[in-house]
């Protein structure tokens, strides 16, 4: 047999390793290992979940204004969410795989380690959050499910002052949310007055908190 | 257990999730799991949640999620799937020879 040229050899290991890799994705898709595929009708890429529910869970828990990270048995953050990387003052993707314990302060690690290992729903501590800065943060983990061996956690800045900016940060994300209905709904009356009266019920709400924000600051002023 | 791999060449794993979808998660933890023992201290794994950004699928032509791919050392290498099959993930990465 006649040896083989040295472009074709290339060609054939590129052929050889395309194939491996197309079989792979057969694999794994038919093994059930992935969940997701990524579709470019038009050149433009979309991410299609084989859960249709699951999307809106996501978009639930990254807009939401309470932390939440998602972490294995022994602590690792497989997930959080912006809030959550906000509270700690670091970059969201540096939290990907880093140690849970390692923002918490040294006191509260162990505790938080056991609290890991319960699989009880509702179960609660408090605790005090540290930050690289050396900031102390005190919070209350909350554990919002368990499932497949993972804790996804729920973490509340239990700071005094913490709720109001919350509770405006929210109405303003509802606020950026009604206007952007009334420009698709413009046309419909009916959606149109319903949005009117959900606006007078969140202005209603915003006025509250100030009032609430000028007693609490009043009485702050006073200790 | 395979002995962990001697050389010093840093390893650049890139893991494309979609969010924190289950095989998403189970991934990422099997990575690190796999880091750990074989890698330990020569490693980074970049988390490209396409969730949010959908466009960086292109630039490693992800097509299935979750996805790893070496692109350090080189030759690049891509793995498909939530790397539950530690051998197949090991053989994958070339940590070990393939039988």
């Amino acid at each position: 047999m006649e040896p083989i040229s040295e472009p074709l050899e290339q060609e054939l290991a590129q052929l050889r390793q395309r194939l491996e890799e197309a079989e792979d994705v057969r694999r794994a898709i038919t093994r059930g290992e992935v969940d997701a595929f990524v579709v470019a009708p038009g050149g433009n890429n979309r991410v299609l979940l084989l859960a249709n529910a699951y999307q809106r869970y996501r978009q639930l828990v990254e807009r939401m204004q309470q932390g939440a990270i998602t972490a294995s048995a022994n602590g690792q953050i497989l997930f959080a969410n912006q809030r959550f990387a906000d509270m700690l003052a670091v970059p969201l993707a540096q939290l990907y795989t880093a140690p849970l314990e390692s923002y918490v302060k040294l006191g509260d690690r162990a505790r938080v380690s056991a609290f890991l290992m319960m699989t009880a729903r509702d179960a609660r501590i408090d605790v005090e959050l540290e930050r690289r800065d050396g900031a102390v943060i005190p919070a209350r983990l909350s554990i919002a499910s368990f499932a497949d061996g993972y804790a996804t956690l729920l973490v509340s800045d239990l700071r005094p002052l913490q709720w109001p900016r919350l509770a405006v940060d929210a109405l303003d994300s509802i606020r950026n949310s009604l206007e952007s209905l009334n420009r698709s709904l413009a046309a419909d009356p009916a959606a149109r007055d319903a949005l009117r009266d959900i606006s007078v019920e969140i202005n209603g709400l915003a006025r509250m908190i100030d009032e609430m924000l000028d007693v609490e600051s009043m009485s702050t002023a006073r200790k | 257990m395979n002995p962990p791999d001697a050389s010093p060449e840093k390893w650049n794993l890139r893991l494309y999730t979609a969010g924190q979808s289950p095989k998403s998660l189970a991934a990422l933890a099997n990575l690190k799991r796999v880091c750990d023992e074989h890698l330990a201290g020569r490693y980074s794994i970049e988390v490209v949640d396409l969730l949010k950004n959908p466009r960086l699928a292109k630039e490693d032509e992800i097509i299935a999620i979750p996805t790893l791919v070496r692109k350090l050392p080189e030759p690049l290498r891509r793995l498909v799937g939530d790397l539950s099959d530690t051998e197949r993930t090991l053989v994958g990465l070339q940590l070990r020879p393939r039988k």
